[in-house]
C-alpha cells in the first residue's frame, strides 16, 4: 500500500514539474502549448550533450556533477522556450486563439523530428545513472536517489510559487494573466514577462527532462509526447492556470495510475485515470483549486 | 469573457479580401468538385487513388469536427473517437456477421448518436478546456478499450473487410460522391435555424440563454452531427483500408483533424475542405524527404499559420454588417 | 497581419493532386515500371516515422547490404537488384498508402513488414498486383491464419516462440512464472500463447499476465504488481526500450528470480539500457543471430563498416529476405509473381541465420530455430540449443 503511494507519488512529482509549465503558460496566455512536452525531451537531449562533453565521471561525483547538468540545461531549455514563443507564438498575439495550437502542433512536430534528424532514432543511454541501493521506510521501497530527485522537484516548485506570489515579477505575471491590455497599460512590459515566463516554464520542463534521463537512463525523439498529455491532464485536474493546483493535480495523476495499475492491470489503467478526471470534472467542473470563473462577455 | 468571443471579433473586424468574397461564390465549391472528380484522369495509379481517397475521407472528418469546433465552437480534442466508433462498428459488423458494408451504415449512425449522447451529455456544461481534455480522455478510452477487447481484434485490429468495390477507381468516385453530399449537408446544416443556433451559442452563449435558445440541447445537437460525420467517415475508412487497428485512432489522429480544421478557417466549410486537403496529402508529398517528412511537415505548419493567421480560407460571418 | 492572396495557395492543392508524377491517368497508356532489362525491384515497408522508427534503419540497411553483396556478383538473372522503402509509421494508413506508392513504383516482391496491425492491411494489395510478399520481422497469427497464396513469413511465429520458452521455463524446474507484454499484437501473442502452454497440468503456472504501456520510463507500479506475486521466472515478450528499463527497474526493486526475454529484446541496447548489473543472467529466446552463429562474425563486421552501428532486430531477417527472393526470382527465372511463389514453395533448404530454409503449408519456417540465449559479460551468448 506504501509502495503503491510511494510510485505514484514519484511519477507525479514528474508530472507537476511538467505540468507547471504548461500551467503558467495557459494561466499567462491561455495556450496549450503541445509542444512543452517536447521541451522535457529537448532537456533530456541537452543533458545527454553537457554529460558527454563532460566526459567520464566517477560514481561518487555523480549527483553534484548532475546537478550542475541540471542547471545548465535548464538555462539551455529556457532560452529554447523563450525562442519557442518569439518565432512562433508572439506574431500571432491577436489570431484566434486555435490558430496558436496549430503551430503549437506544429512546432511539437518540428522538435521532435528535429532531433531525430541531430541524434537519430535510436534511443540513447544516459552516461551517469542513478542507481543506488533501496531502503525500506513504512513498507515501501525506495532509494535516496529517488528521494533527492523529489527533493529537487519540490524545492524548484516551492521556488516558483514564491516567485509569482511574493515578487514584482510574479505579480506582473498574474496581472498579466487577468488582463494583458490595462497591465500594459499600468507600466508592465507585457512582452518581456511573458517570455520569462516560457523561461521559467521550459526551464522546469528541461529540469524534468534531465533528472528523468539521469534515472531512468533512456531517452528517445518521442519520450515528450505522453508525458506532455499527462502533465496536461495533470493541469486540468488541479484546476489550469494554478500554480498549487497543477503540483496537486500531477501527484494526484500519479496516484491514479499507481492505483489504476494495481486494481485493474496495466492495460485498463489509462482508463481508469481518465474515467475518473472525466468523473470528477463533471462533479467539480473547474478542477482541484481552480477560480470558479463566470463567463463574462 | 469566452475566448470563442475573441475569436470571432477577431475575425470580423477585417475588411472582406477577394478571397473571401470569392468563398461565397457557390462556384468554388464546384471547382473543387471538378477537380476531385478530374483528378484520376490525370493520375489514376494505386498509390495516387489510395492517397486521394484517404484525403477524401479526411475531408469528410474534418467537415464533421467543424460542426462542433466551427460552428459551435466547442473545443474536442478527441473527434477520432465517433470515427472509431464508426469504422469498428462497421468492421466488426462486416466481418463477424458478414453483412455486407452498406447494410452496416444504419447501425453506425444508431450506434454512433448513442455515442455522442454518452460522451456529449456529461461533459457539455463544462468551460471549454476542460471540455477540451474530457474529450480527449475519451478518445484515449475508446482507443484502449478497442486495443483491450477481442470482440475488436485487440491490438492487431480487423482485418479482411470487405471492399465495396473491387476497382479503386470507382471506390475513389463513390467515396468522393459520399463525401460531397456530407460537405453539402454540413454546409446546408450551417446556414438552417440549428446552424444559426449554433453560431449564437459560439458568439455568446450568455445572450443566446438569455433569448430562449436552450444553449445545453443546441450543444448536444451539434456534438451529435459531429458523432454521425466521423462515424460515416469511419465506414469510408473501414472499406478504403480493409483492415483497421487501433493505431489509427490515437490522440495525434484527432489532432491532426482538429489542424484541418483551423488552418483551413474555422466555420467556413471551403476553407476546412482545404485546410483537410493540405494537412493529408501534405505529409505524402514530403514522403520522398524520408528523416526530414515531419519535420518540414511541422516547420510548413508555423509559416502557413504566420501567413494566414485566420486560416487560409477564413469564414466571413454574414450576421454582422 | 496582410492576407496573402488565396491564388498563391492553389498550385500548392494541384501540386497535391499531381504529386506522383504523370502519364497515369484513367485516359492515359498502361506505362507500368520499366520490364525486362532494368533493376529487379525490391519493395519495403518499414517504420521510419512514429513510435516505432527506429527500427526502420536496422531492417533496410541489412536488406540494402544484402543487395550489395548480391549486386557484386552480378545480380540476379543478369539484372541489378534495388531496393524501395517506403514508410509505415506503423500505421494502417501510412501502410496502405506506402503499400500502393510501392505497387505503383512497380517493386517485384516485397520485402518488408515490421508491425503486423500495420502489415495486415498491404495483405490485399500487395496480392491483388500479384506481388509475393517475404515478411521478415511481423508474425502475429492473423497473417498465417489467412492462408494467402503469395504470403511468406520468415520470422519464427508467436506460437513457435511460446513453445521455446515453455519447454525452456519447465526444463529450468520453474514454479510460479508472470507473462509480461506491452499490449502489441506481437508481444500479446506471445505472451497469452505461453499462458496457454504454462496453464496445461504439470510444471509451471503463469501465476499473472501483466500489460505494460510502452513508451513510458516508469514500470514501478507494474514492477509492484509483479513482485507481489513472487514469482521465480518473469517473461517479458516486448521490445528492448522497455524491457531494457523494465528488467533494470525489478532488479531495483529487488527482485531475485529469473528474467526470460523475447526476440524483440534481444539488441546490444537492451543491456546498455538495463545496465551490465541488471542484463548479467537474463535470459532470452532468440532464432539463430549473428552473435550466435560460427562465421557470422564477417557479417556482422561489414555491416559496421558500412552503417557504422551494429546490427539490430530483425537485421538478420531482412538481410535473409532480400537473400530469399533473389533466389526465388533465380529459380523462377523471371519475376512473374506466380513463378516466384511457385520457387518459394519449391525451396528446400536454403540457408538463413535461423537454419536451412523450407516453408511449411502455411508459409511459416518449419522449423522455428528458437533456442535460449543468455547475457553473460554485457553480450548475449548462446545457452541453450533446446535441440
Amino acid at each position: 500500500m506504501t509502495q503503491l503511494v510511494w510510485n505514484g507519488l514519484f511519477v507525479g512529482s514528474f508530472y507537476a514539474l511538467v505540468a507547471l509549465g504548461y500551467s503558467m503558460v495557459y494561466g499567462i496566455i491561455k495556450l496549450l502549448n503541445f509542444a512543452h512536452g517536447d521541451l522535457y525531451m529537448l532537456g533530456a537531449f541537452a543533458g545527454f550533450a553537457i554529460l558527454g562533453a563532460v566526459g567520464g565521471v566517477s560514481a561518487s561525483m555523480a549527483l553534484p556533477v548532475l546537478l550542475m547538468v541540471l542547471v545548465a540545461t535548464m538555462l539551455l531549455t529556457g532560452l529554447a522556450g523563450v525562442a519557442l514563443e518569439r518565432i512562433a507564438y508572439r506574431p500571432l498575439r491577436g489570431a484566434p486563439r486555435l490558430s496558436l495550437l496549430i503551430t503549437a502542433v506544429g512546432a511539437s512536430f518540428a522538435l521532435e523530428y528535429g532531433m531525430r534528424a541531430a541524434a537519430g532514432a535510436d534511443p540513447r543511454v544516459y552516461p551517469v545513472r542513478l542507481g543506488g541501493t533501496s531502503l525500506e521506510v513504512l513498507g515501501a521501497r525506495l532509494t535516496l536517489q529517488q528521494l533527492v530527485l523529489v527533493g529537487v522537484a519540490v524545492a524548484l516548485m516551492v521556488g516558483l510559487n514564491t516567485l509569482i506570489t511574493r515578487t514584482r515579477e510574479g505579480r506582473a505575471m498574474r496581472a498579466i494573466a487577468l488582463d494583458p491590455r490595462t497591465s500594459s497599460l499600468m507600466g508592465v512590459d507585457v512582452n518581456a514577462v511573458i517570455s520569462r515566463t516560457f523561461f521559467l516554464g521550459s526551464a522546469l520542463a528541461g529540469a524534468a527532462g534531465v533528472m528523468a534521463g539521469a534515472y531512468y537512463g533512456k531517452i528517445d525523439f518521442l519520450m515528450g509526447f505522453l508525458i506532455g498529455l499527462k502533465a496536461f491532464t495533470a493541469a486540468v485536474i488541479g484546476g489550469i492556470g494554478n500554480i498549487p493546483g497543477t503540483m496537486l493535480g500531477g501527484l494526484l495523476l500519479g496516484l491514479l495510475e499507481s492505483f489504476g495499475t494495481f486494481w485493474l492491470g496495466g492495460e485498463w489503467r489509462d482508463v481508469f485515470a481518465f474515467g475518473v478526471l472525466i468523473l470528477f470534472l463533471t462533479v467539480r467542473p473547474t478542477g482541484l483549486l481552480g477560480e470558479r470563473v463566470t463567463e463574462r462577455v | 469573457m469566452t475566448s470563442a468571443v475573441k475569436v470571432r471579433k477577431v475575425g470580423t473586424d477585417k475588411p472582406p479580401t477577394r478571397a473571401s468574397k470569392f468563398l461565397q461564390n457557390r462556384w468554388a465549391g464546384l471547382a473543387g468538385l471538378l477537380i476531385a472528380l478530374l483528378a484520376p484522369f490525370v493520375n489514376a495509379s494505386p498509390y495516387a487513388l489510395s492517397v486521394m481517397t484517404s484525403a477524401a475521407v479526411f475531408v469528410m472528418l474534418a467537415a464533421g469536427l467543424n460542426i462542433v469546433v466551427g460552428y459551435c465552437g466547442l473545443l474536442d480534442l478527441g473527434y477520432v473517437a465517433f470515427f472509431a466508433v464508426g469504422a469498428y462498428t462497421s468492421g466488426v459488423l462486416a466481418t463477424r456477421f458478414d453483412l455486407p458494408l452498406p447494410v452496416t451504415v444504419p447501425f453506425v449512425i444508431v450506434v454512433t448518436v448513442i455515442a455522442g449522447i454518452v460522451i456529449g451529455a456529461p461533459t457539455l456544461r463544462l468551460r471549454s478546456d476542460y471540455l477540451a481534455i474530457v474529450t480527449l480522455g475519451f478518445g484515449e478510452i475508446i482507443r484502449i478499450t478497442a486495443n483491450n477487447l477481442d470482440v475488436t481484434g485487440g491490438p492487431s485490429g480487423i482485418y479482411g473487410i470487405p471492399h465495396l468495390t473491387e476497382s479503386p477507381v470507382v471506390f475513389y468516385y463513390l467515396t468522393v460522391v459520399v463525401v460531397s453530399l456530407a460537405v453539402v449537408g454540413a454546409a446546408r446544416l450551417g446556414r438552417s435555424r440549428l446552424g444559426r443556433a449554433w453560431r449564437f451559442v459560439r458568439e455568446d452563449e450568455d445572450a443566446a440563454e438569455a433569448m430562449g435558445v436552450n444553449t445545453y440541447r443546441v450543444k448536444l445537437a451539434a456534438y451529435i452531427a459531429g458523432a454521425v460525420w466521423g462515424g460515416l467517415a469511419g465506414v469510408l475508412f473501414a472499406a478504403h483500408l480493409s483492415a483497421i487497428s487501433p493505431t489509427s485512432f490515437t490522440f495525434l489522429q484527432s489532432a491532426l483533424v482538429l489542424m484541418a480544421v483551423v488552418l483551413g478557417g474555422m466555420g467556413s466549410i471551403p476553407g476546412v475542405v482545404v485546410g483537410a486537403v493540405v494537412i493529408s496529402l501534405l505529409p505524402e508529398i514530403l514522403r520522398d524527404l524520408a528523416d526530414y517528412r515531419f519535420f518540414l511537415f511541422g516547420v510548413l505548419l508555423i509559416v502557413v499559420m504566420l501567413l494566414r493567421p485566420q486560416g487560409l480560407w477564413p469564414a466571413r460571418s454574414r450576421e454582422v454588417s | 497581419m496582410r492576407a496573402i492572396p488565396l491564388k498563391s495557395l492553389t498550385p500548392l492543392v494541384l501540386l497535391g493532386l499531381l504529386t506522383a508524377g504523370c502519364g497515369q491517368g484513367l485516359l492515359g497508356g498502361d506505362d507500368q515500371a520499366p520490364k525486362g532489362n532494368g533493376p529487379i525491384l525490391l519493395g519495403m515497408l518499414i517504420p521510419q516515422s512514429g513510435s516505432e522508427a527506429a527500427i526502420g534503419p536496422y531492417m533496410s540497411n541489412a536488406a540494402q547490404l544484402a543487395i550489395d553483396e548480391i549486386n557484386a556478383k552480378g545480380g540476379v538473372l543478369g539484372r541489378k537488384l534495388e531496393l524501395k522503402t517506403a514508410d509505415d509509421a506503423c500505421d494502417a494508413q501510412s501502410a496502405v498508402a506506402g503499400a500502393n506508392k510501392l505497387v505503383t513504383e512497380g517493386v517485384n516482391v516485397s520485402v518488408g513488414g515490421y508491425c503486423s496491425g500495420a502489415t495486415l492491411p498491404t495483405l490485399p494489395i500487395f496480392g491483388k498486383a500479384n506481388i509475393p510478399m517475404i515478411i521478415p520481422a511481423a508474425n502475429s497469427q492473423e497473417l498465417v491464419d489467412q492462408k494467402l497464396k503469395h504470403v511468406f513469413l520468415i520470422n519464427g511465429t508467436g506460437s513457435q516462440q511460446a513453445a521455446a520458452a515453455d519447454k525452456w521455463m519447465t526444463k529450468e524446474g520453474a514454479k510460479s512464472v508472470v507473462l509480461v507484454h506491452d499490449n502489441t499484437s506481437y508481444s500479446k501473442d506471445i505472451a497469452l500463447r505461453t499462458k496457454a502452454l504454462l496453464d496445461a497440468p504439470g510444471g509451471a503456472d503463469a501465476v499473472l499476465v501483466e500489460t505494460v504501456t510502452p513508451k513510458e520510463s516508469d514500470y514501478s507500479a507494474n514492477v509492484t504488481n509483479i513482485l507481489a506475486k513472487k514469482p521465480d521466472y518473469v517473461y517479458w515478450t516486448g521490445y528492448f526500450q522497455e524491457g531494457g528499463l523494465i528488467v533494470r527497474q525489478l532488479r531495483q526493486a529487488g527482485y531475485k528470480g529469473h528474467i526470460l526475454l523475447g526476440d524483440g529484446s534481444v539488441s546490444p541496447k537492451f543491456i546498455e539500457i538495463a545496465g551490465n548489473d541488471a542484463a548479467e543472467g537474463v535470459y532470452a529466446t532468440m532464432t539463430q543471430t549473428p552473435d550466435t552463429l560460427e562465421g557470422a562474425e564477417n557479417w556482422i563486421a561489414s555491416y559496421k563498416k558500412k552503417f557504422g552501428t551494429d546490427p539490430g532486430p530483425y537485421s538478420n531477417q531482412a538481410y535473409d529476405a532480400v537473400r530469399l527472393a533473389a533466389e526465388a526470382i533465380g529459380k523462377a527465372g523471371g519475376t512473374d509473381g506466380t513463378k516466384v511463389v511457385a520457387a518459394l514453395e519449391g525451396i528446400d533448404g536454403f540457408p538463413m541465420f535461423s537454419g536451412p530454409l523450407k516453408f511449411t503449408p502455411e508459409h511459416t519456417l518449419s522449423n522455428g530455430g528458437f533456442q535460449i540465449l543468455v547475457v553473460k559479460g554485457g553480450k548475449f551468448a548462446l545457452q541453450d540449443s533446446l535441440k
